[in-house]
């Protein structure tokens, strides 16, 4: 059943790697387990839910669909790659942070290596083209709302434009008088 | 799920019967099916192949039970298969009709499936059993032209 | 300057981590020499397990062991209860609880049969094709009421019945009520099972450290400690001697919670019995099938009113749903049949409930946890109510609502945390009108008329809901300064996402005056903190939060005790400002707090009787009762009445959290609560056919929302304190999901009202809502009003 390993080479986030792999071994399972990247994440093996999302040549693919020796001669990125350095971060990432664009962040990192290309070719996109950019990236903490704000700030601070002011609700009436809210109720 | 239809082969009532007693005809009409071998009255084991989907194609243990045999009228086929994705069970009511010269197949199957092929295989498997039946009788035909044409040649003119 | 945090949005210090992929979740877990792990699962829903042949499977190169029951020997127990029940009258209660593997029946398709250890994932997984499992079918147990019939099949032969639970609650004389009421109104509800389906799956990895004789668990779940405490005893260690780490968890949602899942009891026996460090993870269709789901109930309900449109009273009769086990006792249906009062005065309430075995995956609470059920219920019988007696659907909930004079509120039942069902406060009109007004409710019929005159069917729906958060028993925090000035937070509670290192940190920040940035907050490993529950319940941040707080008075009351030593003055006369000490009349007499930690720890010298070294406290905080959340939520939906789709256009939140510690945080979790509860109401259905197998165990074919179908949800927050705790604290986590349904389908049925089709079931597919369509009468011409 198991085939003979092949030898792969594959450049990951500007590091190039030598390795010999399964034929079946899947490019997410490579970079998490071969090469330690564990920031690349695996949330449903059959390409719905977007998080295992690197680029490959520069293009969001996912890396549960992609078997690592299909990757071999290219140029893998992930989401380690992002930040321009240690302790420092993408814009990308900044705006994620700054307008809680992330909950549990299991499948931001997917997001992120979907958006980046993306903003790279819509530098200002409206709402509904960020949805749809989106779409194929499964999140179950935030309701979304909040990473369509991220990406909009992360364009808007590109540009040079104005910031939207995070905390969108409102408090009402903090603590009221009980008789006038008695009175009231009556 | 139940799968059933009809279908007309160009054979004599008692060719088609016979021939659908015999495991090497049989292992066609089961697309995937590897092979077949009977292990006495009316039963027989095999591998099939099956994959569904986004189910990998795997072998899965077969098992094949013919019983209520009417000759050349009527019988019941029950199909199990195995495999590490789940199982699947038929059970097939199958009657033949003679109609001059040729013979009307009539089956119902009632078909259950269970397991992990079950649980992502669903949306698909309503269509792939319409198609696998469709491919066997298919095959079968083409099985029972085969050997009629060939019992035709062997017969003296 | 004082330093104010809490109510303010700050950034969280877990973001860093989570954004540039350096967040450790248990999968991330690697070893040297690690060994995975893969399961053979039953593929029938009810089965004799007649035998299991591992030997071909043993035999396969990398295979390191096969496990089957019988290998457990004397480790082969089922599972814990976790929740007793609670002490009602007359209550029956049957337990059955999950076992880590399979022995003599399959009960649910995915219960695990065999455990294959090998040297990689791919190499387990081969293996699974040599294990031979005998299996005879069993009539499988899927319909409720067909379960209790006396001749249905079995699942758990001892109890000689499939009857989970049984369970009357009442108060006030329903018949006598209903024979007082000018509108009767009865009805049949149905809710079905649902996907917790965090994007992370299951995940557990040990390591037995044979030198240090010391067990390391990394785990996916929502209370490390009870985890721990619950392995120690069965592995026959000394708590000490095991550390669960709750690393970085991608979503809970309540199925992550103290489970002692299989897969959980089996991965550290098996490091510790191979001498090599196991792991396991989940994969998504495992988890479809192994993981505890949401509840399928269906309820018999009546309500009773007068003209004017006020409850006189309710009766309910539901079976719940419980799965192929009861391991989490009875908090799910004690929720239904709690939280369907709802914000309402209700002087009559007659509750019952059956909970039956199915065999199914086994039902524990997911966000939510059955509440939905019962705002259901509820909010479906006063829409129809309304619609009788000609009301405004806000009005009928304007008339029955608690007001505050009614507070502290005694509905007379028990809740799930044993405690009488005891509102402690709420304002509910002020919601109510406010929400109206952000839906633009007052204009709604003519915008409605409008969209009609364009082909458009526009609908709206405001319903309420009460939520018992913030329940016991309790949890607790220790505060630290450091000698470098930093303040260092440790509680036992897991986190998911919550943002709870955040939110404590602001509060601990506040309360010592210091820099949010240098407080830093460790959960979730029981190296760090001792003692604690878990997270559940929206129990969080208000119980370890308080804890938090409590911890941060005293580390600041000892901080003025040492300055005070320090400086030579009194303590009256210290004040902290920045992260400092210093005498208020001489602001430059300061010290750092770092220096105050160096103080409090001297090399010589003693530490003064009745004083403890260092700048530390460690406190508890158990409220006596949960503390009420509440709300409104409304919407606006858009229905094709040809394909059957909704649209959600508008939607509206207003809740009382009580004091918000960070609103950002809020409402990220309100949010992604309407979302979790759109998902429930309209897209995610389990389908379970009747010979109990699951049809759509994939994120192909299970549709979870995604940002096309979401809406961005308008908040408003109200706080009326909690005097429960002294934050003011109550609970958000479940609030989103939980009247998401009932305001979907009222206005669904607003959109269509020239249809009258009742809406009486969730989740209502767009295939389910087609049915619907067809088989509604002629449309009429009235009811445009909304
Ligand atoms: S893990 Fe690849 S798309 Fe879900
Ligand atoms: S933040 Fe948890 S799944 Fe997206």
């Amino acid at each position: 059943m198991t085939a003979l390993p092949t030898e792969v080479s594959v450049l990951v986030n500007g590091t190039s790697h030598r390795r010999a792999v399964e034929p079946r071994l899947l490019l997410s399972d490579f970079l998490r387990h071969d090469l330690g990247l564990t920031g690349t994440h695996v949330g449903c093996e059959h390409g719905v839910c977007g998080a295992c999302t690197v680029l490959m040549d520069g293009e969001a693919v996912r890396s549960c669909l992609v078997f690592a020796v299909q990757a071999d001669g290219r140029e893998v990125a992930t989401v380690e790659g992002l930040a321009p350095r240690d302790g420092a971060l993408h814009p990308l990432q900044e705006a994620f942070r700054d307008a809680h664009g992330l909950q549990c962040g299991f499948c931001t990192p997917g997001f992120l290596m979907t958006l980046v290309p993306f903003l790279a070719e819509n530098p200002d996109p409206d709402e509904h083209t960020i949805r749809e950019a989106i779409s194929g990236n499964l999140c179950r903490c935030t309701g979304y709302a909040n990473i369509v704000h991220a990406v909009r700030l992360a364009a808007d601070r590109a540009a040079g434009r104005a910031e939207v002011p995070m905390s969108t609700g409102e408090t009402i009436d903090p603590v009221e008088a009980p008789e006038a809210a008695a009175l009231e109720a009556r | 799920m139940i799968v059933d239809g009809e279908y007309t082969f160009p054979a004599p009532r008692q060719t088609v019967w016979t021939l659908l007693q015999d495991p090497d005809v049989l292992v066609k009409a089961m697309p995937g099916a590897k092979h077949l071998t009977s292990t006495g009255d009316g039963a027989y084991e095999g591998v099939i192949r099956i994959g569904v989907g986004p189910v990998t194609a795997a072998e899965w243990s077969l098992t094949v039970l013919l019983s209520d045999r009417t000759p050349p009228e009527s019988y019941t086929m029950q199909v199990d298969s195995k495999g590490t994705l789940g199982f699947t069970r038929g059970n097939a009511k199958v009657e033949l009709l003679d109609e001059a010269g040729s013979t009307r197949m009539r089956y119902r199957a009632d078909l259950q499936v269970g397991g992990k092929v079950a649980g992502v295989g669903q949306r698909l498997l309503d269509q792939v059993a319409k198609m696998m039946t469709k491919q066997g009788l298919e095959a079968l035909s083409r099985e029972m032209k085969t050997r009629l044409a060939e019992d035709q040649e062997a017969a003296p003119a | 300057m004082s330093r104010r945090y809490v109510g303010e949005w700050v950034t969280r210090n877990e973001d860093q981590r989570l954004l540039t992929g350096h967040a450790l979740f248990v999968d991330d877990v690697r070893l040297e020499g690690m060994l995975h792990v893969a399961f053979v699962r039953s593929d029938h829903a009810h089965a004799v397990l007649r035998g299991v042949d591992a030997s071909a499977a043993r035999a396969r190169p990398g295979v390191v062991a096969v496990y089957t029951a019988e290998d457990l020997g004397d480790y082969w127990q089922p599972g814990p209860l976790l929740v007793p029940p609670p002490p009602i009258d007359g209550i029956v209660f049957n337990l059955a609880t999950q076992v880590p593997l399979a022995k003599d029946r399959l009960r649910h398709v995915g219960e695990p049969i065999a455990m294959v250890v090998a040297e990689s994932r791919y190499l387990a997984e081969d293996a699974l094709a040599d294990v031979v499992v005998d299996a005879e079918p069993l009539e499988p147990v899927t319909d409720l009421e067909r379960a209790l019939e006396p001749d249905a099949p079995v699942i758990h032969p001892q109890l000689g019945t499939n009857l989970a639970a049984h369970v009357v609650q009442r108060h006030g004389d329903y018949e006598e009520a209903k024979s007082r009421a000018d509108l009767v109104l009865s009805r049949r509800f149905h809710y079905d099972r649902g996907a917790s389906a965090a994007i992370e799956n299951r995940a557990v990895a040990a390591r037995w450290d044979g030198q240090a004789q010391e067990l390391t668990i990394w785990d996916t779940t929502q209370a490390p400690i009870p985890i721990r405490n619950g392995l120690a005893g069965m592995l026959g260690l000394m708590q000490s001697q095991v550390r669960v780490v709750a690393p970085f968890v991608g979503g809970g949602f309540g199925p992550k919670i103290m489970m002692f899942y299989p897969e959980e009891v089996l991965v550290p026996w098996a490091a510790m019995r191979l001498g090599r460090p196991v792991k396991w993870t989940e994969d998504r269709q495992e988890n479809f099938f192994a993981t505890t789901q949401e509840r399928g109930q269906v309820h018999d309900a009546e309500i009773a009113l007068s003209r004017d449109g006020r409850i006189l009273g309710v009766r309910d009769s539901f079976l719940h749903d419980t799965g192929a086990y009861d391991p989490y006792g009875l908090t799910v249906p004690i929720n239904s049949q709690c939280t369907l009062l709802g914000p309402y005065d209700v002087p009559a309430y007659d509750a019952e409930f059956r909970a039956v075995f199915t065999n199914r995956t086994t039902v524990t609470p997911v966000r939510g946890a059955g509440r939905q059920h019962g705002v259901f219920v509820m909010e479906r019988l006063l829409d129809f109510a309304a619609r009788e007696l000609g009301m405004d659907a806000a009005e009928i909930r304007r008339v029955n609502y608690l007001v505050q004079d009614d507070f502290p509120h005694d509905h007379k039942i028990l809740f799930q945390d044993f405690q009488p069902l005891v509102y402690d406060s709420g304002n509910y009109r002020p919601a109510l009108e406010k929400a109206l007004e952000l839906i633009r409710w007052e204009g709604f019929p003519e915008e409605k008329r409008r969209a009609r005159e364009e082909g458009r069917r526009l609908g709206v729906g405001v319903v309420s809901y009460v939520e018992g958060t913030g329940i016991g028993p309790y949890e607790g925090a220790r505060v630290t300064i450091e000698p470098s000035g930093r303040v260092r937070v440790a509680t036992g509670l897991g986190t998911q996402g919550q943002g709870h290192y955040t939110a404590f940190a602001q509060i601990v920040a506040e309360a010592l005056d210091v820099d949010v940035a240098r407080v830093g907050v460790v959960t979730g490993d029981t190296r760090e903190f001792n003692w604690g529950t878990g997270t559940f319940a929206s129990r969080g941040a208000v119980v370890a939060g308080s804890a938090c707080h409590a911890a941060a008075q005293a580390v600041r009351a000892k901080v003025l005790g040492v300055a005070a030593r320090v400086l030579n003055v009194p303590e009256g006369e210290v004040e902290l400002w920045d992260g400092h000490a210093r005498v208020r009349a001489e602001p430059q007499r300061s010290l750092p707090y770092g220096e105050l930690a160096m103080r409090a720890n001297p090399l010589r010298g003693g530490v003064s009787p009745g004083t403890e070294p260092g700048l530390e406290a460690t406190a508890y905080f158990g409220p006596d009762r949960g503390s009420t959340a509440s709300g409104v939520h409304a919407v606006v939906v858009e229905v094709d009445a040809e394909t059957a789709m909704a649209k959600f256009l508008r939607y509206v939140v207003v809740h009382d959290c009580g004091k918000l510690i960070n609103p950002v945080l809020v409402e990220g979790q309100v949010q992604g609560g309407v979302a979790h509860g759109i998902g429930n109401a309209f897209f995610e259905k389990l389908h379970y056919d009747e010979s109990g197998q699951l049809q759509n165990a994939s994120f192909m074919d299970y549709l979870l929302p995604t940002a096309l179908d979401v809406p961005e949800v308008s908040m408003a927050h109200r706080e009326t304190p909690a005097p429960m705790n002294p934050l003011g604290l109550k609970g958000v986590g479940e609030a989103g999901c939980i009247p998401t349904g009932a305001a979907f389908a009222q206005a669904v049925e607003d959109a269509l009202s020239d249809l009258s089709i009742e809406i009486r079931e969730i989740p209502l597919s767009p295939n389910r809502l087609f049915e619907l369509l067809r088989e509604a009468p002629a449309p009429s011409s009235q009811g445009t009003a909304p």
